[in-house]
């Protein structure tokens, strides 16, 4: 699959962002490590409202006809696309009650404050859930067709999310041994999950050339495409990543993704040091931003194989 | 009805005449225009909605070309509506057209990630998904003469390698065709269930001719004249 | 049907008829035009062609139509700027014409040989004659001399019909279908329409040729041949029928010459001439009377076989006995077939015993009365239900001529010629054996040809040379070197003009030919040549005119360019005179008229030719008075008459348009056709549909309309007399012409059999096949074949770069990799090309598209289109002469009884670029755009109407 940037930032970022929203209700709700300060509280919704936005606008960017871009809540009770805009929009006013609620009354642990939080942490899990069902949906790409997908995203949302939370907390200054364990925890069930994902996704399996063809007893290649030059399905579908390319990019991936985030958060709360912080945000974001671009370019369409490849 | 296509593999040859009739009359079509990009540059391409692939089967020699044309199939599960959030895609119950409203459509690309048979292509300059619409605007226009009222590419194609008709009727010739020749679905795995069915290329028969070798090879003067009036 | 629907407005639309020119297959158009514009082109459901089928070109049409390379104004060289660098200026018609007339004049005037006039694809080819002989040049012809004259004179020098346009398949009867070579050329909708039946109806179609795509992809089996080898494969199953006496004797000893006595005494003359009485009777052996008769007589019992003295002491042997004699020898057999043709010997055999077993087992009859040659009444047709088509794959070897008669001879042995289910023929063929019309020997100033410059030579009497056996014509068709070149040899004349060889010339007009590209040998040392001088600092052609409708490569060399029309923008007749379109139940002919205005400044070439020819005063386009007996094009094909009552279209004519195939000129005979879809057919009388040959009505029929001179039966003729009579020329012992150099001598004993025979090709002879182990071929894709327009913006994205085709098991034994850059080396030259391993490829043979690669910047695409950076063209490989001999003078690499052009003799080595090597190669200057150009669009949304939207 084509890996357009705007469809990664799409669910990296709105994905982060839900992902730390929800975490922000729970531990506001539940008031672990004494819950957040009003500071961070507010500094985390800005922080998923940002995130959130860059992905909601990055989504428009990724249409070719965004005019029509508000009919795309209308099927929701068919298209997870539609579903996913939907709660996605949700989010925003209970979330931006809750900052509003923050900022008036300096209690983010007042039951009101307590009850927006916690329904835009829901809202935001379930549009997590609803991006995942976009691409799990799809049986023309076995890739994307599997329960890790969604299982996948929310392991990445929130450990996105926990990064960034325990990040706040360092850079307030505050303890934050609670919350670097979470995003460590986090951190180590993604390397799993994707792990996971990776060993499913090697095995070949559905569709052939040969069932795509129909000559389910021969040797099939082809002998010319019909058209010399890419073509929409070329660009959007054609894309392939050699295997040894691949394994050195998944490397990069864990590097970013998950050691460097670790050790930056370890480092971090060991020392008290907000660069350190700040570096695991960063890198999270950007090693996931990497998975999210394998994920697109290692989605092998079937309508490739009419263009000669023997199995997707 | 349940309208679609059955494309004969035993006598398609490649020529693509479906598909350049199909671009011809559809770029002044329902969706026209079918944008072309860099028609004289360097590497051409453009919107189409029928496209043909030619596979080789088998090896040398015992290969078999096989040219294959491909355009929206219809699906009675047509996923590329299931998952269009705006409503553009939608099928028709009538006859189970799948088309795309291009007033609708804001070119997310998703329905083309769940067609499994690239039948769908954006238009990168009016940004909206396009499809074939079995001619849509050819089949019901009362004013085209009844026997031209198919789809551009079942009028052109001159090895008569497609039909066009009602698989919902078994005695239409498209059923018909299906059940006498064993009319396939492409990927019938994914459970799509497309309408276009795919005719296997015919095995003949082998011709005798043992009886006719004699024992002993001719030779000239050993034959007796007959005798025919000119 | 629920949904209300709208639909576009079709009363802003308009409905024309007429007829396709994206290729040379001629299919009826049904024309959607809405403001001046093409709305949709679709195939006309009741023209005799198509049917209602179009194929992808004539889809295509509305983008030839808009296509920026279109021509805008007469050009002339700009003066001071040397010829080829593209310098041009726009000049009126009036000057464009004036120019050039009084250049023709003098020529005309002085030496009308002076001017060679080569027209290319064009379908007009009985007005571009009528032109020259009225001119008096005898230096016309038009391209079939690259294209498909072997086929063409095979067939009518042995059946009286031929493949290519004057015969087909009779594919609602047809059982068995043998395809040689490529065909996806001239009857291309007729051959895909007729391939379906002939499958619905459960017959084998069996494909012949080294690559497996085109038709061939559908054939039940695939036979893959080496190139250049089909007649050893033809002459095999010839032995394999005789073997097993599988042939047809009623057939044989009805119609054809198989009895007839031939003279046995070699070393003698008269050795191998029919023995024939004091009238010119050929004789036979009666066997009831035991006696020799008139083999012409009705009623004859002739002996097929046998061996006998003429009274005067002489040896003779019928021809049945001769044929079987040769080709039962062990030369023929499969075993040793198989070793030249790569066909394995049982698949050989099996294949001639399955035609002999549909011929004789499945044979069909067809219940109607008809009348033989002889008055003699017959209550059916039989019908042997196998056919065969051959075209360029045959044609384009130097050995093709005879190829094409080894295919005809299997016909004719298994009785399948245009009998029911076989090989028929279409009006106005079948003709005499060969037809009766001699090329014109002799020019003079201002006066017109005695006859037109082509014509059938049947004796060296008839060749086109002087007193000295020099040529007389500039491409030295009907010269020793290529006596029977019925076409023309097209692919000579540049090469011969510059060499002044055997003379210069003064102009030379180019219609519709790409000779400075891909209708060319040896492209790049033709283009050199285009732009040579002489010591004087003269161009060595010194001026050539170049008539087209696109900015061609040929374009680019002009010194006088005049802009043609497109197909849709002018009147065209396609006459039974010239190129007819009959079927074989049915006489036609079609026209076309103009569906839309022109938007520049063009003229269609047909209307300047006759203004050209009442300038000039030709006679024929001059009343007494001097004045211009036609005001266009559209008044001369309505009013000209051939001969009297017979004109370029044959429906509707007298004044009343009453009668039809003859009559008087009718003056609204255009609008009769145009009110009739643009098409004329006169459907025969089912007693007139098979074995024309010797079918009375029939033959009184093509008496009467002018088909041919009697209504006598044409017999076929296994055997050539005529031939032989060149053999004889070569070996010393004609009464008559005989040449002098011993190359040419050689050549007429050694190629002129009269017996199809195969030979190696002439290259092939010269090649060390060591070095060169690849043989070469190449093709058009079936969506741009005849159509010159990989330029079209449809077209072109369908293939816009060719490749080298490869057997992939012998690729990856020689270590090359699918997509790899590879060079390829003749002994002419070499390319840089890109390699695609395929299954569907003899493992001798690579073979690629040809005339994908374009110059950069012709045919209005931008200079960095694929076409001219990695597309290619394999013309640069093949020399238009053969490698050099010691002693011997260049000799035109063609085949040496026709002059066809043997594109497909060519050898090559394969072997990797250098890592880094990427590209074709050679490459050439990007060509100027011309005066006027307006740059090609980026994106092009080509449309008619506002959509009508569908809502949901």
């Amino acid at each position: 699959m084509h890996a357009a940037l705007a469809v990664i930032f799409l669910t990296l970022f709105s994905g982060g962002g839900f992902g730390l929203m929800a975490l922000v209700a729970i531990v506001n709700d539940l008031h672990i490590d004494g819950g957040l300060s009003p500071i961070q509280t507010l500094a985390a919704v800005i922080l998923s409202l940002i995130f959130v936005t860059i992905g909601m606008l990055s989504s428009t960017a990724h249409l070719a006809n965004p005019k029509n871009a508000w009919r795309a809540f209308t099927r929701w009770r068919t298209s997870w696309l539609a579903r996913e805009g939907i709660f996605a929009v949700a989010y925003y006013p209970f979330a931006f009650a809750y900052l509003v609620w923050t900022f008036v009354t300096g209690a983010p642990d007042a039951t009101v404050g307590l009850i927006l939080a916690s329904l835009a942490g829901v809202i935001g899990l379930i549009t997590i859930f609803c991006q995942g069902m976009i691409y799990a949906v799809l049986r023309t790409i076995r890739q994307w067709n599997t329960a890790l997908v969604p299982a996948n995203f929310y392991a990445m949302g929130l450990a996105i999310g926990a990064t960034l939370l325990a990040a706040v907390r360092i850079v307030t200054g505050e303890s934050a041994g609670v919350f670097v364990g979470i995003a460590i925890a986090l951190i180590a069930a993604v390397a799993v999950m994707k792990a996971i994902y990776y060993f499913w996704i090697a095995r070949p399996s559905g569709p052939t050339i040969r069932t795509a063809t129909g000559f389910n007893r021969f040797t099939v290649r082809i002998l010319d495409q019909g058209h010399t030059f890419g073509t929409f399905l070329t660009e959007e579908f054609g894309h392939t990543l050699a295997r040894d390319k691949a394994r050195g990019i998944k490397l990069m991936m864990y590097f970013f993704a998950v050691i460097v985030p670790i050790i930056a958060l370890a480092f971090a709360v060991a020392y008290q040091s907000a660069v350190a912080a700040v570096i695991a945000a960063v890198s999270i974001v950007f090693g996931l931003g990497v998975e999210r671009w394998l994920f697109f370019v290692e989605a092998q369409h079937v309508v490739n194989l009419y263009h000669g490849r023997q199995r997707c | 009805m349940r309208l679609g296509l059955v494309i004969d593999l035993d006598t398609c040859v490649g020529c693509h005449a479906c598909a350049v009739a199909c671009k011809e009359w559809n770029t002044s079509g329902t969706t026209a225009p079918l944008t072309d990009y860099n028609p004289y540059g360097a590497k051409p391409s453009g919107v189409w909605f029928n496209r043909i692939r030619h596979y080789e089967i088998g090896e040398y020699p015992y290969n078999k070309t096989v040219n294959f044309p491909m355009s929206c199939m219809h699906c009675e599960n047509a996923e590329c509506v299931t998952v269009c959030p705006t409503g553009a895609s939608h099928k028709r119950p009538e006859d189970g057209i799948v088309l795309v409203d291009q007033s609708k459509c804001m070119g997310c690309n998703y329905c083309s990630w769940a067609c499994p048979y690239g039948a769908r292509e954006l238009d990168r300059v009016s940004g909206t998904m396009k499809k074939c619409t079995l001619c849509i605007d050819r089949i019901y226009d009362m004013e085209i003469p009844e026997e031209e009222r198919q789809p551009a590419c079942v009028l052109t194609c001159p090895a008569h390698a497609r039909m066009f008709g009602d698989f919902d009727d078994p005695e239409s010739p498209v059923s018909r065709a299906v059940r006498e020749r064993g009319g396939y679905q492409l990927m019938p795995e994914l459970n799509y269930d497309p309408s276009n069915h795919y005719l296997p290329p015919r095995v003949h028969a082998p011709i005798p001719t043992e009886g006719l070798k004699k024992k002993a090879g001719a030779k000239v003067k050993e034959w007796v004249n007959r005798v025919v009036e000119r | 049907m629920a949904t209300v629907m709208e639909f576009e407005d079709h009363k802003k639309q308009e409905i024309k008829y007429s007829t396709c020119y994206m290729c040379a297959c001629r299919c009826g158009i049904k024309v959607t035009v809405e403001d001046n514009k093409v709305r949709f082109i679709q195939g006309n459901r009741n023209h005799p062609i198509n049917q209602g089928v179009l194929c992808a070109k004539g889809s295509a049409g509305i983008m030839k139509q808009y296509s920026p390379a279109k021509l805008r104004n007469p050009l002339r060289r700009k003066p001071g700027t040397e010829r080829g660098a593209g310098e041009f200026e726009e000049i009126s018609w009036e000057e464009a014409l004036d120019t050039l007339t009084k250049r023709l004049e003098h020529i005309r005037a002085t030496d009308p040989n002076k001017l060679a006039y080569f027209t290319g694809r064009d379908q007009m080819q009985a007005l571009t004659g009528l032109w020259a002989q009225q001119f008096g040049t005898l230096n016309w012809s038009a391209h079939g001399g690259f294209c498909s004259v072997n086929m063409a004179t095979a067939g009518l020098y042995m059946l009286g019909h031929a493949f290519w346009e004057f015969g087909d398949p009779d594919w609602d009867r047809t059982k068995y279908f043998m395809l040689w070579g490529v065909a996806e050329d001239h009857s291309s909708n007729p051959m895909k329409i007729g391939l379906e039946k002939l499958k619905r109806n459960g017959g084998k179609f069996v494909g012949v040729n080294p690559a497996r795509t085109g038709y061939q992809a559908i054939a039940d089996e695939w036979v893959p041949i080496r190139p250049g080898t089909d007649g050893m494969f033809a002459l095999s199953m010839v032995h394999v029928l005789l073997q097993n006496e599988q042939f047809d004797w009623d057939f044989l000893l009805r119609y054809t010459n198989a009895p007839f006595l031939v003279v046995n005494t070699p070393g003698q003359k008269g050795d191998g001439l029919i023995w024939r009485d004091a009238e010119g009777h050929p004789l036979v052996w009666d066997l009831e009377q035991q006696a020799y008769v008139n083999g012409m007589q009705p009623g004859v019992k002739a002996a097929l076989f046998g061996e006998f003295q003429t009274p005067d002491g002489r040896p003779v042997r019928t021809i049945m006995s001769i044929l079987a004699e040769r080709y039962l020898d062990d030369r023929y057999s499969p075993a040793n077939a198989s070793k030249i043709t790569g066909i394995p010997a049982e698949t050989i055999e099996r294949l001639a015993l399955e035609m002999a077993h549909v011929a004789f087992k499945e044979s069909i009859e067809i219940e109607v009365e008809w009348t033989d040659w002889a008055g003699r009444k017959h209550d059916k047709f039989i019908g042997r239900p196998v056919s065969m088509h051959a075209m360029r794959g045959i044609s384009a070897h130097s050995n093709g001529m005879q190829a094409a008669r080894a295919i005809h001879l299997v016909q004719i042995l298994l009785g399948t010629i245009d009998c029911p289910g076989g090989f028929r023929a279409k009006a106005p063929y079948p003709k005499p054996v060969p037809p009766p019309n001699k090329p014109a020997q002799h020019s003079a100033p201002n006066t017109p040809l005695k006859s037109l410059p082509l014509g059938f030579p049947t004796a060296p009497e008839d060749l086109v040379i002087d007193e000295n056996g020099n040529p007389k014509r500039i491409d030295k068709a009907y010269s020793w070197e290529a006596p029977i070149a019925n076409h023309g040899l097209m692919h000579m004349v540049i090469t011969n003009a510059v060499n002044k060889d055997p003379y210069g010339i003064d102009t030379l007009i180019f219609f519709m030919a790409n000779m400075s590209w891909n209708s060319t040998m040896n492209t790049a040392n033709v283009q050199e040549m285009l732009k040579a001088k002489d010591e004087n600092g003269e161009y060595k052609i010194p001026f050539l005119v170049v008539i087209d409708a696109f900015h061609s490569e040929m374009v680019n060399f002009g010194d006088l360019i005049l802009p043609d029309t497109t197909y849709l923008e002018r009147y065209d007749s396609i006459s039974l005179l010239d190129r007819p379109i009959s079927e074989p139940d049915a006489i036609c002919d079609s026209i076309r008229h103009p569906i839309l205005k022109p938007d520049r400044n063009v003229r269609p070439w047909q209307d300047v030719m006759v203004e050209l020819g009442g300038r000039l005063k030709l006679p024929a386009f001059t009343k007494e008075d001097g004045t211009p007996k036609y005001s266009g094009y559209k008044d001369f094909i309505a009013n000209f008459e051939r001969a009297p009552g017979i004109g370029f279209l044959a429906g509707w004519r007298g004044k009343d348009g009453e009668t039809h195939l003859r009559g008087e000129p009718n003056p609204n005979q255009w609008d009769r056709y145009i009110e009739n879809q643009g098409f004329f057919q006169y459907h025969l009388p089912k007693s007139q549909r098979f074995y024309r040959f010797a079918n009375k009505e029939y033959l009184e029929l093509a008496q009467r309309v002018g088909f041919n001179p009697t209504a006598d039966p044409i017999i076929i003729e296994l055997y050539s007399e005529a031939f032989q009579r060149f053999r004889l020329a070569g070996q010393g012992l004609y009464d008559g012409p005989m040449p002098k150099d011993p190359v040419d001598r050689e050549r007429l004993a050694t190629y002129f059999d009269p017996l199809p025979d195969f030979y190696e090709p002439l290259e092939q002879q010269r090649i060390d096949k060591k070095e060169y182990p690849f043989f070469a071929v190449n093709q058009r894709p079936m969506m741009m074949y005849h159509s010159w327009d990989s330029q079209n913006a449809w077209l072109r994205q369908i293939i816009a770069q060719n490749y080298l085709y490869m057997n992939r098991q012998r690729g990856e034994q020689m270590g090359i990799q699918d997509k790899s850059w590879v060079w390829v080396e003749s002994h002419n030259g070499k390319i840089r090309v890109q390699v695609k391993l395929i299954e569907g490829c003899q493992e001798d043979t690579v073979w690629t598209w040809n005339a994908i690669g374009k110059q950069s910047g012709a045919w209005g695409l931008k200079p960095d289109a694929a076409e001219a950076t990695r597309g290619f063209l394999m013309n640069h490989l093949i020399s238009e002469l053969l490698p050099p001999k010691q002693g011997e003078r260049r000799l035109t690499n063609s085949d040496p009884i026709t002059g066809q052009a043997a594109w497909y003799d060519l050898m090559v080595k394969i072997y990797p670029a250098a890592p880094g090597e990427e590209g074709t190669w050679p490459t050439f200057p990007t060509m100027k755009p011309l005066p006027g150009d307006t740059p090609a669009p980026d994106v092009l949304r080509y449309h008619t109407h506002k959509p009508v939207n569908l809502k949901s």
